[in-house]
């Protein structure tokens, strides 16, 4: 794509989701959710195959849906409180629509089906932009109004989310699906706590877009899409597999590492709310999306040959892929436990 | 504290930044340095703790698994040098950083004053065992035995985290001073004696309890020497310190809850060491025996008397020590003839006299001989399970003659005898290797003539 082109897309794109975050009226709102979806369709089409048109063609569909959704949930409430500004919506009617035409963006289960297939059929970039900015602007919107949303809708999508992102990941080699499902399962993990304390949820986005930013771009450095090119990743650079060693265990929610606060501190959150099977089932299910991610360490880092690299001179070049801010990722991505005590300035 | 956990953690640039050939020898020494330091701890009152800061503490429970802790690191480094010596540099410094880290979160959890704080480092111990196991170990079935230590640990824990934030909810604070006095006694339903499990079922499944055991003999067979020995010594006594400290927590309950369990780890007590007369692979009896060994250990903390406590921790402090010793007799096999069977190395008397003391010394330990600890400790859970039962002296002793029957066949079986002709051109041992064996035993023989010192907070 040619760099003018690339500036203009991706500054519309910046600038949908800002005018979501940033305004009070639905109206705009929508109009911002519109421009992020209409400016990331060539991103997603970066590539001029088949695949790539049908994904990019299943997001448009499933955005535009959500979109349209989303509009007739502003204008009941319209109809019912009188005034276009996001604040509660005390009609349950329009705040039951509104949820489901978000959870329709953000790909929460029952409403998953696009992620993995539009995650697999675009390049790795893009991917990497879909799963990480793209959830902001739906989250920022459900926390605003997440004082009247329907409780009992939103844990069960959050529960078979967790199910669906750990069960169907299960069965996969494919990057770019694994990482599909991982980020059905964690936007399940944001969901569950959202009636008790978005902030949280925030912080659970954020940990996660740090995550997946750095294991998306560790993949990136060997241009690997399957099992398979990953497990080559020993030879070519033995750093970058301990890295995605670290970092997969840290998306797994490990203790020491910093994919465990989010779980730990939503757990804290729900068992003081008295749900206690709740965060017990979450946690299990969390377990199934452990194992995949543990194939993926042992087809990398774990299962090596006995001995390292003999050639002096490597026989293919060095990559030349950007990679914006990786080491402060990865150390954000597995070493921030220690500071949890510091999450209480978020009161 | 910080004096034992800063130098711990400079160890890891200390192997980074060593010379190729000073590598072992330097984290050898600093950490034979950092382990004397820890048995200062030791010398305290046993109905006080030694309280450093608002996170970490030593009492007299923790005191001696804190020295085991430290002690082990050396003798751990000892006993990786000869497979690690084909590795390349980076990989060998990998694998000593590894260790280290375990080490750093074992000292941690073991001084935890929080249970929140000791939950996530008991977790986190889970971590470089894992890379450990499956990086390092030999075998195809270690990728196995990774997956069945790792998901049995977690299964276990996870429920043990959502039990721990309840009750702190429900009590403030999970600090240990002052558990002690704020814990009320659980009501009686069914809520609390799901809390109970949810508590219990984590270090059950690490100590293990025989149902749940399932992932000990893969972990412990396929590990390198230095994670059979971390995992036997220190890694199973987490279990049990674990269960030591939340049993503050569970009031009345435990009278009731804990009969299931018992009946398991008396029955298991029996199951495992007769399965120890059938193995053919040496690792795997030596597993299956800690498996045994832990069950008193279990059957001790459940019935929750004086004395039951004080076996408990001097068995704990015993059994580190000697399956630590004796999977390092076991690599020593193991580096000769490169297979773990027993009878295809025969006779070792004959050929390694040295060595085949250390056996019987081993093997005698492991046999709870007086006047070790390991008696004290055995003697002590008997003595106070006939107390709790008097039917169980039959199990109890049952367990001790078959303890005794597969340690000395152990013993006869690999030392005693002609020689197999293929031993017959082995190395001769290393210097390293006795000195490894020497100083798993000196503390062992030592303990005997002062066993205050591990007979924990009860004395």
């Amino acid at each position: 794509m040619k760099p003018p082109i690339l500036i203009i897309v991706t500054s519309t794109i910046v600038l949908g989701t800002m005018i979501v975050l940033f305004s009070s009226h639905w109206l705009m709102i929508w109009i911002g959710f519109e421009m992020n979806m209409l400016a990331i369709i060539p991103i997603l089409m970066k590539k001029f195959n088949p695949r790539a048109m049908e994904a990019s063609t299943k997001y448009f569909l499933t955005q535009a849906t959500a979109s349209m959704l989303l509009m007739l949930g502003i204008i009941i409430n319209l109809l019912y409180s009188g005034h276009w500004t996001i604040s509660m919506i005390p009609n349950p009617v329009a705040s039951t629509v509104i949820t489901i035409a978000l959870a329709m963006k953000l790909g929460l289960s029952p409403f998953h089906f696009w992620v993995p297939e539009v995650t697999q059929g675009v390049s790795l970039s893009s991917g990497m932009i879909l799963l990480t900015w793209q959830k902001i602007a739906p989250l920022s919107v459900l926390y605003q109004i997440s004082p009247s949303i329907n409780p009992n809708l939103l844990v069960t999508m959050a529960a078979t989310s967790v199910l669906v992102g750990g069960w169907g990941g299960l069965n996969q080699t494919q990057l770019r699906k694994i990482l599909a499902y991982s980020s059905i399962a964690h936007m399940g993990w944001m969901a569950a706590i959202m009636v008790y304390n978005p902030t949280l949820m925030i912080l659970n986005l954020a940990i996660y877009i740090m995550m997946t930013l750095g294991t998306f771009m560790l993949f990136m450095y060997n241009l690997s899409t399957t099992t398979l090119s990953l497990s080559h990743t020993w030879n070519k650079s033995p750093l970058i597999a301990s890295l995605i060693l670290a970092l997969m265990l840290s998306l797994g929610g490990l203790p020491p590492l910093s994919g465990f606060i989010p779980k730990w501190m939503i757990i804290q959150e729900l068992t003081k709310n008295d749900m206690i099977v709740m965060p017990t089932f979450m946690a299990i299910t969390a377990l199934l999306n452990l194992y995949f991610y543990m194939r993926l360490m042992y087809a990398t880092a774990l299962t090596m040959f006995p001995s390292a690299n003999n050639m002096k001179m490597k026989w293919q070049f060095e990559s030349t892929k950007k990679m914006i801010l990786l080491p402060p990722l990865i150390v954000a991505s597995t070493m921030l436990l220690p500071l949890t005590p510091m999450l209480s300035i978020m009161d | 504290m910080l004096k034992i956990i800063l130098p711990t953690m400079m160890l890891m640039p200390l192997t980074w930044a060593s010379k190729p050939n000073m590598i072992w020898i330097n984290t050898t020494a600093y950490s034979l340095l950092i382990s004397l330091i820890s048995l200062t701890y030791l010398n305290q009152l046993s109905d006080n703790s030694q309280n450093f800061s608002m996170l970490f503490f030593t009492d007299s429970l923790s005191a001696p698994l804190l020295a085991l802790t430290t002690w082990l690191l050396p003798l751990m480094l000892m006993a990786s040098q000869f497979h690690l010596s084909k590795e390349t540099l980076a990989r060998k410094k990998l694998y000593i950083t590894m260790l280290i880290l375990l080490q750093l979160f074992l000292i941690m959890a073991f001084s935890a004053m929080e249970l929140i704080l000791f939950y996530i480092l008991f977790e986190a111990t889970l971590m470089p065992t894992l890379v450990i196991i499956t990086r390092w170990g030999n075998q195809t079935e270690r990728l196995n035995a990774g997956l069945y230590f790792l998901f049995y640990t977690l299964v276990g824990s996870l429920p043990l985290l959502i039990a721990l934030l309840h009750t702190q909810n429900n009590l403030g604070s999970l600090n240990f001073l002052m558990m002690q006095y704020w814990t009320q006694p659980l009501p009686n339903s069914w809520s609390s004696a799901f809390l109970w499990l949810a508590c219990m079922m984590a270090f059950m499944v690490k100590m293990p309890l025989y149902g749940l055991h399932l992932w000990l003999p893969k972990a412990h067979v396929e590990a390198p020497i230095a994670g059979s020995m971390v995992l036997a010594a220190v890694l199973l006594k987490l279990g049990g310190y674990g269960m030591m400290r939340i049993t503050t927590l569970l009031g009345p309950l435990t009278s009731f809850m804990a009969y299931p369990f018992m009946m398991l780890s008396l029955w298991g007590m029996i199951m495992t060491s007769s399965i120890c007369l059938r193995q053919t692979d040496l690792k795997s009896l030596i597993a299956y025996s800690s498996v045994s060994h832990m069950a008193l250990v279990i059957v001790a903390v459940l019935i929750q008397t004086p004395w039951s406590y004080m076996g408990a921790t001097a068995l704990m402090v015993a059994h580190g020590l000697t399956s630590s010793m004796l999977f390092c007799l076991a690599n020593s096999n193991y580096e000769r003839i490169h297979s773990r069977t027993m009878i295809l190395a025969r006779g070792l008397q004959t050929l390694l006299p040295l060595m085949a003391a250390w056996w019987l010394l081993a093997s005698l330990t492991n046999l709870a001989l007086p006047p070790t600890i390991n008696l004290i400790g055995e003697l002590f859970v008997v003595v106070a399970t006939f107390s709790w039962s008097n039917i169980t002296i039959a199990l109890m002793g049952t367990n001790i003659i078959i303890t005794a029957l597969y340690s000395l066949y152990m013993l006869i079986t690999t030392q005693r005898g002609k020689y197999t002709d293929h031993v017959k051109s082995i190395k001769p041992s290393f210097t390293r290797e006795n000195a490894l064996m020497a100083l798993h035993l000196l503390p062992l023989l030592l303990l005997s003539l002062n066993p205050k010192m591990i007979l924990g907070p009860i004395y």
